[in-house]
């Protein structure tokens, strides 16, 4: 059945290319500068949380010293907003193209995928983009720690794919999932650090904050590439593999409701 | 033995619904849980039939049939709730042109995206690019937004592109022929280049003309379910006489059997009969070209023999052909002092296959005065892809010099 599956999204690669490709265009499209957006505004947004956190919120950054705190944000910021766009892009694709999956034959899911993994491109680009610039400006960000980052953006990458897969599918039957999902996202950013570390959070929340999943992935990727950079250990393995459980726990959840897309779309 | 192209074996749809709010969450309760919804519509309910490389199937029925969803079944885009479908060959389905389009993005951009969503392959797109370019002739609109478009240019490059699949197996949902006059004619020689050349054709239509011209077979579909299947001639007959009969349901329908008041002229009895068959109530069917006798008797009051009138007209009430027996000066032979006999014979009756209704009506012998209307259902059988009412005499190529 997995072998099954593959082959059939195998055959389709043309198709899931030709629809990330737009997922991307569609980002620019019709704008003057087109690509160009894609460079200018990761560096629009580190100038601007440079400005923000540096100037405002400096004081509750934690125990944070003076030469971390922009490295700090940036590492957990750009996965982040991968993370979160991801998914709420991936749970609304599947009613965005109500149009084609009405009318047309082709595996569905290439449409989630695509919008999950247009927005990890975008964002992880613009990730890299930020890390080389930071380094540029003599912030404090190690690359030995990017095995570890790659590790834990896959694992981020392979739970919002999942978790996309069963939300769009859910969404199409209860257009709710949309609605709920945002002010969730809003306080699980919170619940994440990401704009603090772990250790900043006090005592009584710090099981909550622990309890979630993301709390892992980020602050593996503020210890890898901040803190103290090491290669992948045997953590960052079961992460992915977590991660990798929770696709295929969506993709067991999109199977079963798809043969029913057409019914509500 | 090869497998039949397509092989559907008891095909069954059933759209999940439901009414409220809660009833979604029971929904998805028990879909997640692999249970069948516990509220549904049956769109389809048991359809079979085999397609062979080569043939061609008309589907045909009303409104709300279900031949759209079966059209989508076979084509892979929703997947039959019960039954087994076996397809042994490439689809290409035109169930609506241009539905794969993006406003934004050129007409060369579309063809890219539209096509690997048709399933073709990068690199056989870049082969059949200039293929579809020239077949849908849109000149330099092709560099354009789709959103510029004339809804005709859609179709032609969503027909270019559905075309360019190369299918063995052709679905169509009344799209034969789009766009102006010329691309329609383009339409159709692609159709028949196809057809001729082994292709094998799912047709969707509600024009009868096209399913008789391009099908072999036709399957009429009623309420989801199979409700004729065979030669597309007899098919499409059948039909167009259920929508007669359902238009003229509402009509004031004459008496189907004779009026006798002792007082009047009138028909006694009415009979219809082919060579091989005979009819005197409820249907009678005879084949195309078949000699028709019409025949019956006549009461009349005074002893006086009575003229007859006999009328011939389609079940939807057209007339097609009235005689009175008393301007061909024919009399009614006389069997007793008040009942008289009359015989009509049409050696060949001309009629194309459909059904109609042959009146008589009793006249007092003057010819002036109409009595009263005695019906037999008549339904020709046949064949046939003429058009109209009745087969004229007729002749192809040029006329004698002499005439």
């Amino acid at each position: 059945m997995p072998a099954n599956v593959v082959a059939r999204l195998y055959a389709h690669r043309a198709l899931f290319l030709n629809f990330v490709g737009r997922e991307l265009r569609n980002r620019y499209v019709g704008s003057v500068s087109g690509a160009l957006w894609a460079v200018l505004h990761p560096i629009a947004q580190l100038a601007i949380f440079a400005f923000v956190f540096a100037a405002i919120f400096r004081s509750r950054a934690g125990n944070l010293n003076e030469s971390q705190y922009i490295a700090f944000y940036a590492c957990g910021l750009w996965p982040w907003i991968a993370f979160r766009e991801g998914l709420a892009r991936g749970t609304a694709s599947l009613q965005n193209a109500a149009h084609l999956i009405k009318k047309i034959a082709f595996p569905n899911e290439l449409l989630v995928g695509a919008a999950v993994t247009a927005t990890f491109v975008v964002h992880l680009g613009g990730f890299a983009l930020a890390l080389v610039v930071l380094k540029l400006f003599n912030q404090p960000i190690d690359f030995i720690g990017v095995p570890v980052a790659i590790l834990s953006c896959a694992s981020l990458y392979l739970a919002a794919l999942g978790l996309s897969l069963a939300l769009s599918a859910i969404q199409l039957i209860i257009r709710d999932v949309e609605q709920v999902l945002g002010p969730v996202l809003d306080l699980l950013f919170f619940l994440t650090p990401i704009l603090y570390p772990l250790a900043a959070v006090p005592k009584s929340l710090q099981p909550v904050v622990s309890a979630n999943p993301l709390t892992y992935l980020l602050e593996r990727l503020h210890e890898a590439l901040l803190f103290k950079p090491s290669l992948p250990d045997f953590g960052d393995l079961i992460a992915i593999l977590c991660a990798a459980l929770l696709l295929l726990t969506g993709y067991a959840v999109f199977k079963r409701l798809s043969p029913h897309f057409e019914d509500f779309v | 033995m090869a497998a039949s192209l397509l092989q559907l074996d008891g095909i069954g749809k059933d759209y999940a619904r439901s009414t409220n709010r809660s009833g979604h969450l029971r929904l998805l309760y028990d879909l997640l849980r692999g249970n069948p919804p516990t509220d549904f519509f049956r769109a389809l309910n048991d359809i079979s039939f085999t397609l062979e490389a080569g043939s061609s199937l008309g589907l045909i029925g009303e409104n709300g049939a279900g031949k759209s969803t079966l059209l989508k079944i076979i084509a892979g885009v929703i997947p039959p709730t019960r039954g087994r479908l076996s397809v042994n060959g490439r689809i290409s389905a035109l169930l609506e042109l241009g539905s794969g389009f993006h406003p934004e993005y050129t007409g060369l951009e579309n063809i890219q995206l539209a096509g690997s969503l048709a399933g073709l392959s990068d690199k056989s797109l870049r082969a059949k690019r200039e293929e579809i370019i020239e077949f849908a002739d849109i000149g330099e609109h092709i560099q354009q937004p789709i959103k510029t478009y004339s809804s005709g240019m859609i179709v032609r490059l969503g027909f270019a592109i559905a075309t360019a699949v190369k299918p063995e197996i052709l679905l169509t949902d009344e799209v034969l022929a789009v766009g102006d006059e010329s691309f329609q004619k383009k339409c159709i020689a692609w159709q028949e280049e196809y057809l001729k050349n082994g292709g094998t054709l799912l047709l969707c239509s509600h024009s009868m003309y096209h399913v008789q011209k391009l099908c072999k077979d036709a399957l009429w579909m009623h309420h989801g379910a199979m409700h004729r299947y065979g030669p597309a001639a007899d098919v499409t007959t059948e039909y167009l006489v259920y929508h007669e009969e359902k238009s003229t349901l509402d009509r004031k329908r004459h008496a189907q059997h004779a009026v006798f008041d002792g007082g009047v002229y009138a028909v006694t009895g009415l009979q219809l009969s082919s060579d091989s068959m005979s009819t005197s109530s409820g249907l009678h069917r005879q084949k195309l070209g078949d000699p028709l006798t019409v025949s019956g008797e006549l009461h009349s009051p005074d002893g006086r023999a009575p003229g007859v009138s006999i009328g011939i007209v389609r079940i939807d009430g057209t007339p097609v052909y009235g005689l009175v027996s008393e301007a061909d000066r024919y009399t009614p032979a006389r069997i007793d002092a008040h009942h008289f006999a009359f015989k009509l014979r049409f050696p060949k009756l001309p009629l194309l296959p459909g059904k109609y209704t042959v009146r008589a009506h009793a006249l007092d012998p003057e010819g002036m005065r109409l009595f009263d209307t005695v019906e037999r259902d008549l339904f020709v059988e046949g064949a046939t892809r003429e058009l109209g009412l009745c087969r004229l005499d007729h002749r192809w190529g040029d006329a004698d010099a002499g005439g």
